[in-house]
């Protein structure tokens, strides 16, 4: 016998050998070790907290321990039990048997392949569990009843769920989705092949419609062997998918299940779901579906609790010597300021740290070098020409259209002043195309740079090599398609993710490759540069986004918490935080400093592609294949609304430059202009709603949308707002 | 043309397949791609699992045969990425270690030379005979003062050819102290010898910056012999080696 180790976290370096090569017919010592890999940090994930962590391990321990010596016991083992009970202690009482149906789920689990639970069957639920007696632990290490019982449990927590009155039948369904799932899965995993089809034919058809895609999925997983490449779906067996039921739906459940004839299904439930219970009213059909819909559940309303500084930065002073124009340097003071137009986030008014917004150096920035100033003087100018939109007042779009890209353009980026476009494509090719006359020129050999004069004022034009002038430039260097790419803001680099594994920097002044970045070894699906430069984030299918900044070869954080691929990465714009869309259907916001994930938003019903943070740095805003888009808000963590209209895939999103219109570009082909301010002027943000986080979503679609504009078949995979408010949109002409 | 064409058998299975696994809108020619694909993994499957039967020394490929083969080759082609826990334990130690400082005004804020791909990929035949013995890798800026043929007193990465060097000096040079810090200038200085390949020992003039000597602040004229590469003299100081290969 081994005693797994419990205290969630600790992982035993020697058990790491064993995860690839699991045998089906294991004693179930050695499955422990296996399993016990895969679940410990779920206890560290669960309810208990961080803090009692340890307090917790021990008390597993303990429990573990008790677990262990019944099982002796039974199966008459009493000197290894006399031995064991020495050893660690314990005193002669504790070896009470209790409850006749642990005894029978513990032997029969003993033969066959067994699953492990972490022995966290003492911090399942929040509702104030007391102690949980030895049974509960026992049988979770031991399989959970007789396959061939599953479908009668299943259709008899089926028919209970529909026999409960109307306002709990609404939560209590959630039950079934994880349920069917799980239990689908132990079947599979445990070789009960013929018991699982028949499970999956009988009750698979009951299912939410929108979980369709998933059990598609499972329908082709057969075999225990098919789920071992498949990581997502061995991080769903192992993770405990989060229900949040009301406490009074929550009683009845209970109270159903503990009846003796009902403790195996019971056993199953808290073996892989986690109940989040909230007092309150029950909520409604429309409201949990449009907060489900994840491959892990919802988000615990403890996730969402963490501070997050979603405020901006202050925008530093830059003294300049005074132009023949109105330019003349920026007072943070507030003093008066003559012929200053209309400021909006630069030039802040406020004396105050805004108590929302990060401390300037929350995490290290890098300084302003001079030409940075000059950008921002420009920045400013071009501000002042901005035109305020509304929804009488849409912006004109402008919309660049790939011609001949053969479906091959997989990611499009503008600089931020709309004089550079890059595309990243198929061939594993990167194109950057000049937008204004001026052309791309390359800078002149080392050579040639010795001859110039270096005190002229021109400098910078001279040390630009006419004879390589040309309208786009090519860069060649990757072996797979370029999934991502990213302009610096100082417009000296572009990043590009690929299918190669790799992040690559290339320099637009000499437009060669600088530094492949190695990291991920599987496709990278996205990155972007930080707003201030030098960070980076890259997000791909090992599940991770990682931080890196351009002068580290190994990146310097690390994201990890998705149960399927990244797919998509965009930073906050006061740089302090990530938000990252995943294939499971969740996206999480990640504090740069730690390395936290700080918020976890639920609610879409399909792989998210497109992210885009407000200019205020308080919403954000997500779409995803499933059409919707989303808006949350990142201060409370509650989703705020919900714009229907598109029926497909939405590739982009993007906010115009004061936040008030929206912008969603689809796979339908279209452009849709959305009302922001609008939409986020009507908050409810009372207590109960801040502390449940239960929404009233307005189906106000309809009224939010200002525009649908149609392309001719050229799906719109990138959308930016040029500093005057003039939507660009880009894509690939695909007849 | 003529008859009516029928799909193959094959072709019939994969449309089924991709029917079954709710694939509606697929192009005509991903039906022969997953065809080849599926052609290609059986075969090499069966192919594996013939040698591993006949290692065994068995007469007839069997179904742990089999099972090996695609056991390899699951480790080797389709790998998966790392489980979560190893992922998060990776996260949180990478996580505790703060973020590093930014160093002000540090140009291009690049990795280190070796992991960049900034380092020329190719290396100039040398032609003319290896005076030394050395391992003539990278040359050596010689140092010269003044009218004395003085040997470099800091550490040479290769012996320089002693040629009539001394002659060459230009501008006086002014001491400060008996060492020396050699700089070889980065790439984007200023330097001509890039591009001479020289069949005769080409001895060129390197300028070299005051602020890179640091607090020397001596303007000195170095002159370059280019033994065998033009470029590689144009590393950065602290690389030591031959980096060829790096990414």
């Amino acid at each position: 016998f081994r005693a797994v180790p419990d205290d969630g976290g600790l992982v035993d370096a020697d058990e790491d050998k064993d995860i690839k090569t699991e045998a089906s017919n294991d004693s179930w010592g050695n499955n422990n070790a296996n399993d016990g890999r895969l679940l410990s940090p779920s206890p560290g994930s669960s309810a208990s907290a961080g803090s009692n962590k340890s307090a917790a391990g021990a008390s597993e321990e303990q429990q573990t321990l008790l677990a262990v010596l019944q099982f002796l016991r039974k199966n008459k083992l009493t000197e290894s039990v006399e031995i064991l009970r020495r050893e660690a202690g314990l005193p002669e009482d504790s070896l009470e048997p209790k409850g006749a149906e642990s005894s029978g789920a513990g032997s029969g689990g003993a033969s066959g392949g067994v699953d492990l639970e972490g022995g966290d069957a003492s911090s399942l639920l929040t509702a104030g569990e007391d102690q949980p007696d030895v049974n509960v632990v026992l049988s979770a290490y031991s399989q959970q009843g007789d396959p061939a019982l599953y479908e009668v449990y299943y259709s008899g927590l089926k028919r209970f769920i529909e026999s409960v009155l109307d306002c709990h039948r609404a939560e209590l369904s959630q039950v079934f989705y994880p349920l069917f799932v799980h239990m689908y899965l132990e079947l599979v995993y445990n070789n009960h092949e013929s018991e699982a089809k028949a499970f999956f034919e009988k009750f698979s058809g009951d299912q939410e419609c929108y979980y369709e895609d998933d059990l598609r999925v499972l329908s082709s997983l057969t075999k225990k062997e098919h789920m071992r490449g498949n990581e997502t779906l061995l991080d769903f067996r192992t993770s405990k998918f989060v229900l949040r039921i009301s406490r009074d739906s929550y009683q009845l459940l209970k109270r159903h299940l503990q009846e003796r004839q009902n403790n195996q299904i019971w056993n199953i439930i808290q073996e892989h779901l986690y109940i989040d219970i909230f007092d309150g009213m029950p909520r409604s059909k429309s409201q949990i579906d449009a907060m489900s819909g994840s491959l892990a559940g919802e988000a615990k309303r403890e996730a969402n609790k963490a501070k997050v500084y979603y405020g901006l930065l202050k925008e530093p002073e830059i003294e300049l010597p005074l132009d023949d124009e109105d330019e003349e340097a920026e007072n943070e003071e507030g003093k008066p300021k003559k012929k200053k137009p209309k400021k909006d986030s630069l030039g802040s008014k406020s004396k105050k740290q805004d108590p929302n917004a990060p401390s300037q150096n929350r995490i290290p920035l890098p300084e302003l070098k001079d030409s940075d100033k000059l950008d921002k003087i420009m920045y400013m100018k071009e501000a002042t020409k901005r035109i305020r939109l509304g929804p009488d007042n849409l912006p004109s779009i402008c919309f660049y259209s790939f011609l001949n890209a053969y479906q091959g353009l997989t990611a499009v980026d503008f600089t931020d002043d709309s004089s550079l476009i890059a595309g990243g494509f198929a061939d594993s090719t990167v194109r950057v195309w000049s937008v204004t006359p001026k052309k791309l020129r390359k800078v002149k050999s080392a050579a040639d740079l010795n001859l110039i004069d270096k005190e002229s004022d021109d400098v910078l034009e001279r040390i630009m090599d006419e004879k390589t002038a040309s309208e786009s430039k090519i860069l060649c260097g990757h072996s797979g398609p370029v999934y991502g790419i990213s302009f610096s803001p100082d417009r000296n680099y572009l990043l590009s993710s690929s299918e190669d594994g790799t992040v690559r920097l290339w320099s637009l002044q000499t437009f060669t490759c600088l530094v492949g970045y190695k990291g991920h070894n599987y496709p990278v699906w996205d990155t972007q540069f930080s707003p201030h430069g030098y960070y980076f984030v890259s997000g791909g299918h090992d599940r991770v986004a990682r931080l890196w900044a351009t002068d580290h070869y190994q990146p310097l954080r690390m994201f990890s918490g998705h149960l399927a691929d990244v797919t998509c990465t965009r930073f906050h714009p006061n740089s302090n935080y990530v938000a990252t869309g995943s294939s499971d259907r969740t996206i999480r916001l990640w504090d740069v400093l730690n390395g936290n994930c700080v918020r976890i938003f639920t609610g879409h019903k399909g792989p998210i592609h497109a992210l885009a943070f407000s200019p205020n740095g308080k919403f954000l805003a997500s779409g995803a294949t499933d059409g919707r888009v989303l808006l949350w808000d990142i201060g409370h963590g509650l989703m705020v609304g919900e714009l229907k209209g598109h029926t497909d895939t939405i590739y982009s999103l993007r906010f115009s430059r004061d936040g008030e219109i929206l912008a969603s570009g689809s796979m339908d082909n279209t452009v849709r202009l959305w009302d922001a301010t609008k939409a986020f002027d009507d908050l409810e943000t009372d207590d109960f709603t801040a502390a449940t986080g239960h929404i009233h979503l307005q189906d106000n679609s309809q009224e939010l949308l200002l525009g649908t504009y149609m392309t001719k078949s050229t799906p719109v995979i990138h959308l930016h707002f040029t500093r005057r408010n003039l939507l660009l949109a880009a894509g690939a002409y695909n007849p | 043309m003529s008859a009516p064409k029928t799909i193959p058998k094959d072709a019939q299975v994969m449309i089924q397949i991709l029917k079954d696994m709710g694939i509606t809108e697929y192009e005509p020619r991903v039906i022969n791609q997953m065809l080849e694909f599926t052609y290609r993994y059986v075969t090499t499957i069966i192919e594996d699992a013939k040698i591993y039967a006949t290692h065994a020394k068995k007469s007839n490929v069997d179904a742990d045969d089999i099972k090996l083969a695609i056991q390899c080759r699951m480790d080797q082609s389709f790998t998966s990425p790392p489980p979560r826990d190893f992922l998060l334990e990776v996260a949180r130690q990478k996580n505790q270690t703060p973020l590093p400082l930014i160093k002000p005004y540090t140009g291009p804020r690049l990795p280190p030379d070796r992991y960049c791909l900034t380092a020329p990929n190719y290396r100039l035949k040398s032609i003319q005979k290896k005076v030394s013995s050395s391992a003539g890798r990278i040359s050596v800026p010689r140092l010269s003062v003044g009218a004395v043929s003085s040997r470099p007193s800091t550490p040479t990465l290769g012996t320089p050819s002693v040629q009539s060097v001394t002659t060459k000096v230009g501008t006086p040079v002014s001491l400060t102290g008996q060492r020396f810090t050699v700089q070889i200038p980065p790439p984007s200085q200023t330097t001509t010898t890039k591009t001479t390949t020289p069949s005769t020992p080409a001895v060129s003039n390197v300028l070299i910056n005051p602020s890179l000597i640091g607090s020397k602040n001596i303007l000195i004229t170095t002159n370059m012999v280019s033994q065998n590469t033009g470029g590689e003299s144009l590393k950065r100081k602290h690389e030591d080696d031959d980096d060829y290969d790096a990414l």
